[in-house]
């Protein structure tokens, strides 16, 4: 009997402990209406998922929310908000007229700054090497092939490179870091854009695959003569050297917060969706970074959480931008002209 | 469940006659029941795939499945699994070819010869390699194995038996071949400790009546170990070859990707599980993700008769050489 009584104590503890975990989870996701909770789910873009996961103490101090997000990649942030399974999806590509249809009734708010870094690993030869749009766009074209390539030595006078093979490394999954390496390619190389073209993710003409921004930069670093690209923040933690990029006034220019936000200023105007074009900028913007991209924040515009939603994305935009944040990352914090449609944006968001 | 089966089933049974107990009406309800699901859980995944993929199936049909080609740009989609399917083939091949000689000498050796001493912690540390998850395996594979065999054995292959042209140029280390090299370790430990089963079965008066008449280790092994654990042994592979045909993660992680077919082992490519798990949270658009699920579909197909071509050896080999052993066919 004795035997008997703690089963049933056991079992009794178990459907209880069951009970009380379908509770939680009815009060954080599955009946909303009940009472906005406190925690705030997110996923999407990996770009930015560093930046975020630096926000997740301070916002729980500031205004007690649980900040929850998984880099899933751009797509399935989208594909997720899109199917409101969480609070907000996060992008790096601007959503597509189809996106923001399916969508139903989402707003898309820039909320992160930054610049994608073009990494190589070759030993014995200087950071910062110079390298321009067309070249560049021939190097991932697989039309130039060795490091001592005539266009690449005139880029780099003065500098010996060696004839060791140029291996292509690119991201094997789709990608907002792919997506603004792409989109900078199609503005500089006409054969680029009609040949392979913009997405999160294209058909490679050339190079190896890796899976996420780590799996690039694993390929680079293991790899002499490998070309790769990652955020900055990635380059500069894999100790990889990264090229210095010629923009259009002809100066070359590092993924540093000078050049990313003399880009960023190069967009003044918002389209209808609220998403900015800065990569490749005219030559008036001579400290520009042409590499440069926002990221973006899609909410839906009537949301059951809104109150602690737009909370957490005002702070984002603004005390979220701040130095101890985004400077060891590489971020830049946004521009005023961005703040200013991000704050009104966010304002529209109502429950 | 008709009552032909039932009738059947009760001639079969050493207990005909007797009235129907309790209990083996609760097993055969059951086990039935076990059989039952994992039928019926096949075929909803093989109807909900379908179902997924009906907009690609739609718009492709068949050519899909030949077709080399996969460009998700927006504007400019076009999906086709030729060059997955191609991965999938060679990469489980070469994969199965390179483990079954090491499984089974490993197997023979933990068995048969081994000393005492060292026998328990080497089956102990094979067992364990099944454990390690893939995607460590990937990562060891793209910052260690991938090196070496690019640095060391690519060149020597290359140089030695580079006019058969599988062993091209010497690549990037993220190859077809880092990937053979990886199923080759996963599926390893698979058939190993499955053929160390089959071969601990093997009753002990055989092969000492096969010793008794004199013959070599290596005769008995041949004459009476292999003979009689054949069709578990092909059982083994057959399940290495799966294994070998629906890893993903480690594979995507080595295999570098693209969408071509080319002679040397040595460049990048891609199996239909590494595309759908690399592109899959990615997909942009229905069609994208139609055609991935359309080619979870093709690997579902393709296993399938991989099992059925499997089994029909298997049952030939057996049949020829007349199987050895008694009991249980």
């Amino acid at each position: 009997m004795p035997k008997c009584g703690s089963f049933t104590r056991i079992t009794a503890t178990a459907l209880a402990a069951v009970a009380l975990a379908g509770v939680v989870a009815a009060g954080a996701g599955a009946s909303p209406a009940k009472r906005a909770g406190t925690t705030i789910s997110g996923a999407g873009s990996t770009f930015v998922s560093p930046l975020v996961a630096q926000w997740i103490s301070p916002i729980g101090s500031a205004y007690g929310y649980q900040l929850q997000y998984s880099a899933v990649g751009s797509g399935a942030g989208i594909a997720q908000i899109t199917a409101r399974t969480v609070d907000f999806g996060a992008s790096d590509a601007p959503l597509t007229p189809d996106q923001v249809t399916a969508c139903n009734g989402c707003v898309q708010i820039p909320w992160a700054l930054g610049g994608t870094s073009i990494m190589y690993n070759l030993p014995g030869v200087k950071n910062l090497l110079h390298m321009d749009g067309p070249t560049l766009a021939q190097i991932f074209l697989g039309q130039i092939t060795t490091w001592d390539d005539a266009a690449i030595k005139k880029l780099n006078p003065g500098v010996s490179l060696p004839s060791t093979k140029i291996t292509v490394a690119h991201r094997s999954d789709g990608s907002g870091t792919t997506y603004n390496l792409v989109d900078y390619l199609s503005s500089v190389s006409p054969t680029w854009k009609s040949q392979v073209g913009v997405g999160t993710a294209v058909n490679w003409p050339t190079g190896v695959g890796g899976r996420g921004s780590s799996g690039v930069s694993a390929i680079v670093s293991s790899t002499e003569g490998a070309i790769g690209y990652a955020d900055v923040a990635f380059a500069l933690q894999n100790h990889l050297k990264y090229f210095a990029m010629k923009n259009n006034s002809g100066k070359f220019t590092t993924p540093g917060s000078r050049g990313i936000l003399a880009a960023a200023s190069s967009d003044q105007k918002a389209d209808a969706n609220n998403a900015y074009s800065i990569v490749n900028p005219p030559k008036k913007f001579p400290e520009a970074y042409p590499i440069s991209t926002f990221t973006y924040v899609i909410v839906p515009l009537q949301s059951s959480k809104a109150p602690d939603l737009k909370k957490f994305l005002f702070w984002a935009v603004t005390t979220g931008q701040k130095g101890p944040y985004t400077a060891k990352l590489r971020f830049v914090p946004l521009p005023k002209s961005v703040l200013v449609v991000a704050e009104k944006a966010i304002a529209k968001i109502h429950s | 469940m008709s009552s032909a089966d039932a009738t059947a089933d009760a001639a079969r049974r050493p207990f005909t006659g007797r009235r129907v107990r309790f209990g083996d009406l609760v097993l055969q309800l059951v086990a039935g029941a076990a059989a039952l699901g994992a039928t019926v859980l096949v075929g909803l995944i093989a109807w909900e795939l379908v179902h997924g993929a009906r907009p690609a199936l739609s718009k492709y049909g068949l050519g899909f499945v030949t077709r080399i080609a996969w460009n998700p740009v927006l504007g400019h989609e076009l999906y086709g699994a030729g060059s997955f399917i191609f991965g999938t083939a060679i990469t489980s091949a070469f994969a199965l070819l390179l483990a079954a000689p090491l499984a089974l000498g490993a197997a023979l050796f933990l068995t048969e010869l081994s000393p005492q001493v060292i026998k328990a912690p080497v089956t102990a540390l094979v067992e364990t390699l099944a454990a390690v998850p893939s995607v460590l395996i990937g990562l060891w594979g793209i910052y260690v194995l991938g090196p070496i065999l690019r640095d060391h054995v690519e060149p020597a292959l290359h140089s030695t038996l580079g006019f058969i042209p599988i062993f091209g140029e010497p690549g990037a280390g993220s190859s077809i071949f880092t990937a053979i090299v990886v199923l080759a370790i996963m599926i390893l430990p698979i058939v190993a400790s499955i053929s160390r089963e089959l071969f601990l079965g093997v009753p002990h008066e055989l092969k000492e009546g096969a010793l008794a008449l004199g013959t070599t280790r290596w005769e008995m092994v041949r004459g009476v170990v292999f003979p009689y654990a054949r069709g578990g042994i092909a059982a083994a592979l057959i399940l290495g070859l799966g294994r070998a045909m629906g890893e993903a993660i480690a594979v995507t992680q080595v295999i570098g990707g693209g969408v071509f077919i080319h002679w040397s082992i040595f460049d990048g490519g891609d199996t239909l599980a590494s595309k759908i798990a690399a592109s899959y949270q990615g997909a942009t658009s229905q069609l994208f993700s139609s055609s991935l699920i359309y080619l979870g579909l093709i690997l579902l197909v393709m296993s399938l008769l991989a099992n059925i071509a499997a089994q029909w050896i298997v049952r030939r080999v057996a049949r020829k050489h007349g199987v050895t052993r008694g009991g249980h066919a």
